[in-house]
């Protein structure tokens, strides 16, 4: 279905260099099975994501321009459906991360500054509104009617967090050399590398920022 | 036994498991008072220091407190997973909610839900220059078209493509997989199987 | 307000060394505050007994009907009480193992964990057990062990029942509930897997909370005929 867009789509990607819409499409698959299958919040793909809805609804109008009984409609049709899956599920995934630890993804997101984002303008709305909902659903219902020294409500959200020690399937991108595995009471740490195209099973931890550049893809 | 109302909740909402039992006003009030109860007892013993020569209070003082934070947490617990099911509930059923459910929600929960229904529209409206709405595409489609059969007497519907069917129970139609999803997620259609 | 001052610096205390001990036993494991499961893994019941004298706090010891608790009695508490007794400096009481965690039955468990009923002996066993272990008791690391062997014995059998039978095995009423959980999400892709192999997909459904609240209705409205 590679034609669905031309070859000849270009889009700029911020830095003046222009990329294919193909690129785009493949950045965001890459980015919804990561983002799908890790643990922790990763940087958005906003931009990607915007820049995507942009040429769906070019392509509607375009195939809407197409005789209805054209083949190519039904053909054109289906690949829309299919990227739009890819875009939602992506979102989506996001958006279950963002409420089940949203204290813990608002403190890390202030902790990296505004340069270093890893929530997108309206996600950061939205965490901010959600974890309010949550403080103000916990007070009214509970926090107001007890005793002065039990109404906290932000250590209730400490427990909150991604487990990073977690399991994940992935498949190396390029040679990655010296990944630290830590020991535990039995071992000690270990270094291994991992060669391009090698698939692994590990936690996620020591190899989260290998996943964050783009080296190694989770499958 | 300390806490014993407070883990009656706890196992309430166990055994209901997705569905959405009746907030238990009742319930919840009388951990209110047992809470009470217990600190109004901690303050007395911290401050009848002339009463506990020996220092023992802090064992019964550390004993209530305890209850107290277990309390607390089951009483959270309770609140909060009512509400991830309400969440749920905004997922799976759309903006709407059937009124027989909405009656076991309290006038907080159901504030809430108003709430939640604004944060999730706001951010859907976010995305894009058009907005795009998430709760769509829950599957990834294998064909664009589906024949799905109606469980109710739904009424006229506007397709895609201008036409428009009349949605009667047992009716049978040929429909876009985009346009009957959300249709089939809320239980007016059933998708007929090949 | 006195009180309140020296119990929370206590509480911190308590927190760091759980910490410490979390950390050092098993790496992975955070419960959540709001985990349904969690609390009633910690409503378990362990065998405590009293170092020192607890005043006015004799009910309980549901054995009794004196006022206070009297050095060296023997109760049966919810863990999540228990760990506060064994954690405050001088310790309140000792705290014993349940009889599951026991040596007797880890040898049970270590000589075949699949024959075992943990359903009925210890609904919660893994949490419970995890839980237990974090007040370092000092047969803690043998239970690690044997939390740790059961499972992997265990889970094997487990993936068999999921993947190669229809219906739900009766051995599955033999599960623990982090066992039936794994079990049921076993036979669940199971099934999708076959269907997607043989329809190529699968169908559109009504959503889970939707199907329940059209069953909910139709028994309603049998029962009012």
């Amino acid at each position: 279905m590679e034609d669905t867009f031309g070859d000849d789509d270009f889009f700029s990607d911020g830095d003046g260099e222009p990329i294919t819409a193909q690129k785009v499409l493949q950045t965001l698959e890459e980015a919804w099975l990561n983002e799908k299958f890790c643990p922790d919040l990763l940087p958005s793909q906003a931009d990607y994501v915007e820049c995507m809805m942009e040429q769906i609804q070019q392509m509607e109008e375009n195939v809407n321009k197409l005789k209805k009984n054209d083949f190519r409609v039904e053909v054109h049709h289906m690949e829309l459906a299919r990227i739009r899956y890819t875009i939602t599920s992506y979102l989506r995934s996001r958006l279950e991360k963002i409420e089940k630890n949203t204290a813990y993804i608002l403190e890390q997101e202030a902790l990296r500054g505004p340069e270093n984002s890893y929530l997108s303008e309206g996600e950061l709305i939205f965490a901010r509104d959600f974890l309010a909902l949550q403080e103000n659903h916990c007070k009214q219902l509970v926090l107001q009617h007890v005793p002065p020294p039990f109404q906290d409500f932000m250590p209730t959200q400490q427990s909150l967090v991604p487990n990073l020690r977690s399991h994940v399937f992935l498949r190396a991108k390029k040679d990655v050399d010296g990944v630290v595995i830590e020991g535990d009471r039995d071992s000690r740490d270990e270094e291994v590398d991992l060669e391009e195209n090698s698939q692994h099973i590990m936690q996620y931890k020591p190899i989260a920022n290998f996943v964050k550049d783009g080296t190694i893809q989770l499958i | 036994m300390f806490c014993e109302k407070s883990l009656k909740l706890i196992k309430e909402l166990d055994r209901s498991q997705e569905a959405m039992p009746p907030f238990d006003d009742d319930g919840v009030r009388q951990v209110f008072e047992e809470m009470r109860g217990l600190y109004d007892q901690n303050v007395a013993a911290a401050n009848d220091t002339t009463a506990d020569p020996d220092g023992t209070a802090i064992s019964g003082i550390a004993i209530r407190h305890a209850a107290l934070e277990r309390n607390k947490r089951c009483l959270l617990a309770y609140a909060y997973n009512r509400i991830l099911r309400v969440r749920n509930m905004r997922w799976q059923f759309g903006p709407i909610l059937p009124h027989d459910i909405k009656a076991n929600f309290n006038e907080p929960e159901v504030q809430w839900f108003n709430n939640y229904n604004i944060c999730v529209a706001r951010y859907f409206k976010s995305i894009g220059a058009h907005g795009l709405d998430l709760t769509a595409d829950v599957k990834p489609p294998k064909s664009l078209y589906v024949e799905v059969r109606s469980l109710t007497d739904y009424g006229k519907l506007e397709l895609d493509n201008g036409e428009v069917v009349l949605l009667k129970k047992h009716s049978t139609h040929l429909m876009s997989r985009a346009q009957c999803e959300p249709l089939i997620t809320q239980g007016v259609l059933e998708q007929i199987s090949n | 307000m006195f009180c309140h001052g020296l119990i929370s610096l206590d509480g911190g205390c308590q927190q760091l060394c759980h910490h410490r001990k979390i950390m050092s036993l098993c790496h992975s494991y955070v419960p959540n505050y709001f985990s349904i499961p969690d609390i009633l893994a910690t409503q378990e019941k362990v065998p405590c007994t009293f170092e020192v004298q607890v005043k006015h706090l004799g009910f309980l010891d549901p054995g009794s009907d004196k006022r206070d608790i009297e050095v060296g009695t023997n109760i049966e508490l919810p863990f999540w009480m228990a760990s506060v007794l064994k954690t405050q400096r001088p310790a309140i009481a000792d705290v014993g193992l349940p009889k599951i965690f026991k040596e007797s039955y880890r040898d049970i468990l270590k000589a075949d964990p699949v024959v075992v009923d943990l359903h009925k002996l210890a609904p919660y066993f893994y949490e419970f057990g995890m839980s237990l272990c974090m007040l370092n008791h000092r047969e803690s690391p043998e239970i690690v062990n044997v939390l740790v062997e059961s499972f992997k014995q265990r889970f094997r059998k487990i993936l068999d029942w999921a993947q190669h039978s229809n219906i739900e095995v009766p051995e599955s009423k033999k599960l623990d509930n982090a066992e039936k959980i794994i079990y049921q999400a076993g036979r669940e892709v199971g099934s999708s897997l076959h269907l997607w192999l043989t329809e190529g997909g699968s169908l559109i459904m009504a959503a889970g909370m939707v199907m329940q609240h059209k069953k909910m209705k139709l028994t309603q409205r049998d029962l009012l005929q």
